[in-house]
């Protein structure tokens, strides 16, 4: 079985040509991957370290304590400290620190003054830091790729359910079907917000509780487009077809329906990543979210909010959430324009 | 014992719920099939023609326990089938093999040859997936297509084609008995007959005992050992092929047979049209399913359903006149 049936190629074709929408969902999968390997470019500690002859590759694994550079601590080498030792000694010794030399959790603190600082290239804080003097830019990387993640974790969830609800409820029919309708349109009623909020006051959530907790109220939508389709697919002969053969009702439901019915569910998928984000920056921006110092988008909205007079925070926070959400929209317009099916009636 | 039945259907009966459209209404029901008898011997073929809307896919389907019937009981091979859920039938299903009518439909878009063909060994075997190919290739080899196509999608090929992808799937088994739902009837007329003889030839190497349903006499005549004529959920007439084409005794049989279109434009015949549309299937009116449309209908037809009785060992007919003259038939047609 080929994922991609003629018809698929003929769609993923038309979404190539599609520019705008291609070149948005390139740029997006790329800068998806580079937050994930962050670390080698937002980061307090090098990337290479030559001490005495002995080369170190601090990024990944475990801390390297002060006292392998000669300090007397056991705790974590303060890397800043190394490389100005380093210039002033000129024994050979070099670090190749990543270009912004901050971590997300990192307080930097100029002497003389009080956070939040503008950006500046000389002190390297690109987008300048925030009321706590923790780099923006840092905040913002680490923050889109939680951010992401929790998107495609919630997605991934919600999918999941949803998808598998509406196609046992397509398939089966008759009461079951009938009783979850009800089901559904209960908890459709529920107001999200309110029950994290009342949640977020109880327990702490953390990244998997609060990504279970908005799954729990926000997979309903698909399963009627879902249940849709299978409605429809079960009634073609070809499900007919496979039930003569004495194909089980699983493997008519997985092999047979689900592929001819999931595409819809293709067209979705920018915009449920979009809610995934907006959620979750709404819940940080209201305090309900992530646990601090987490990086979070909405935090630093929040921040920039009630301190305006630093522009440069809400301004790096909503520029950063616009151009996210725009490429993201991009993408979701060029992929339910390639799967129109006006665009694709062709008569045999 | 080759006169056992192969397959043995009795008193069958499928009846769809009609919606009501008030709360109070008295459910009616929409019987497309209403109590049939049928036998079918191994390596036989029975023909069952009628008119669109008549039942005959109904009856397909029920007899496939792809519908579930109503009433009555359905022997295969002296296990009756209709007691058995559809997992007790999962077995059987390899014997029980069915070929649809619209070969577009009846192929899973986003399957490729393979994949289709491959499904009955996954299902009922435990091949190797080497040796399911093998198998594949066989059996595209043994409809007439070519063995390398296994990878192409259904789309990518012809009515005619798919029609033989279909039969490829039915086969894949070794079934004792195919049930045919008008198989040609979606393919171009010259196609038809190619798909016909493949059935036929696969018949005599296989011994499959063959349920061929179809709206056309011409077809059926072509492959049948025996025609059964179908009228509104009813079987009219039964008779072996020679017998029905030479003295059709029901007087819709005898229309059918006079809609043959005759290739040779010299030879004039008696025009003779049969007047009306089939009536309703909902809650038909007592007596004979035919009466409303029938030349001879009388007040003997309105009120009692004729039952079909046998004339000769080759011949039965469900019609008051033919058993009340049985032996001094003459045609209310003949001038």
């Amino acid at each position: 079985m080929n994922f991609l049936s003629p018809q698929g190629q003929r769609r993923l074709q038309k979404f190539k040509s599609l520019k705008r929408g291609y070149y948005s969902f390139v740029l997006m999968i790329s800068l998806i991957l580079l937050s994930l390997v962050a670390e080698l470019f937002v980061n307090n500690r090098p990337l290479v370290v030559q001490y005495n002859d002995q080369i170190y590759f601090p990024t990944y694994g475990d801390i390297l304590p002060g006292t392998i550079f000669g300090y007397d601590y056991q705790w974590e080498t303060n890397y800043k400290k190394l490389e100005s030792d380093f210039v002033k000694s000129q024994n050979g010794n070099w670090m190749i620190m990543p270009i912004v030399p901050f971590s997300p959790f990192e307080n930097n603190f100029i002497e003389g003054e009080y956070p939040p600082y503008p950006p500046s290239i000389s002190s390297k804080h690109y987008l300048g830091t925030d009321m706590a003097g923790r780099d923006i830019l840092a905040r913002l990387i680490y923050g889109f790729r939680i951010a992401i993640l929790f998107s495609l974790l919630l997605l991934t969830v919600t999918y999941v359910i949803g998808v598998s609800l509406g196609a046992v409820m397509g398939y089966l029919g008759g009461t079951f079907d009938l009783v979850f309708q009800r089901i559904i349109e209960i908890l459709s009623n529920v107001p999200i917000l309110y029950i994290i909020m009342i949640v977020a006051s109880i327990i702490t959530p953390n990244f998997w509780t609060l990504a279970l907790l908005l799954a729990a109220f926000s997979w309903m939508g698909l399963t009627w487009y879902m249940r849709t389709e299978t409605y429809r697919e079960n009634t073609r002969e070809y499900v007919l077809a496979a039930r003569a053969i004495g194909a089980s009702n699983t493997r008519i439901m997985f092999k047979h329906i689900l592929p001819n019915s999931v595409s819809i569910l293709v067209t979705f998928f920018p915009f449920s990543v979009v809610s995934g984000i907006t959620a979750l920056t709404s819940l940080d921006y209201l305090g309900f979210g992530l646990p601090s110092p987490t990086p979070s988008w909405g935090e630093l909205l929040q921040q920039g909010t009630s301190n305006l007079e630093y522009q440069w925070i809400a301004a790096s926070a909503v520029a950063a959430l616009s151009i996210v959400l725009t490429l993201v929209t991009f993408i979701g317009e060029a992929i339910r324009e390639a799967f129109d099916p006006k665009k694709y009636s062709y008569y045999e | 014992m080759p006169n056992e039945p192969l397959l043995e259907i009795k008193n069958l009966k499928k009846y769809f719920p009609v919606k009501k459209s008030s709360l109070f209404d008295k459910r009616r029901y929409l019987m497309a099939v209403d109590d049939i008898n049928l036998k079918i011997r191994p390596g036989e073929t029975l023909g069952i023609v009628g008119e669109s809307g008549c039942g005959k896919s109904t009856l397909a389907k029920t007899i496939a326990r792809l519908y579930e019937h109503t009433s009555g009981q359905i022997f295969f091979k002296n296990t009756e089938i209709t007691l058995l859920s559809q997992k007790q039938l999962q077995p059987l299903r390899p014997k029980i093999q069915y070929i649809f009518q619209d070969p577009y439909e009846s192929l899973n878009p986003r399957h490729t040859v393979a994949n289709i063909l491959e499904e009955p060994f996954i299902i009922h075997t435990d091949l190797s997936p080497l040796e399911r190919k093998i198998e594949v290739k066989n059996l595209l080899e043994k409809v007439g297509l070519a063995p390398d196509s296994d990878q192409k999608y259904p789309n990518e090929f012809s009515g005619g084609q798919r029609q033989r992808i279909g039969i490829a799937r039915a086969i894949a088994l070794k079934p004792e008995i195919l049930i045919c739902d008008e198989p040609v009837s979606a393919l171009d007329v010259s196609v038809q007959s190619q798909i016909i003889n493949l059935l036929i030839a696969l018949q005599q190497e296989l011994n499959i005992a063959i349920l061929f349903i179809a709206h056309d006499l011409a077809v059926v005549k072509h492959i049948s050992d025996r025609i059964a004529v179908m009228y509104l959920g009813k079987i009219v007439e039964s008779a072996t092929s020679d017998e029905l084409f030479k003295t059709p005794r029901h007087p819709y049989t005898q229309f059918l047979l006079d809609a043959i279109p005759n290739p040779n434009p010299a030879i004039k015949r008696v025009k003779r049209r049969i007047q009306g549309e089939l009536p309703s299937p909902i809650d038909p009116a007592p007596g004979c399913r035919f009466q409303s449309r029938c030349p001879m209908a009388t007040d003997q037809c309105k009120s009692l359903l004729p039952e079909l009785l046998s004339l000769s060992d080759k011949h039965s007919v469900a019609c008051h006149h033919q058993v009340d003259s049985v032996g001094n038939w003459s045609s209310p047609w003949a001038s």
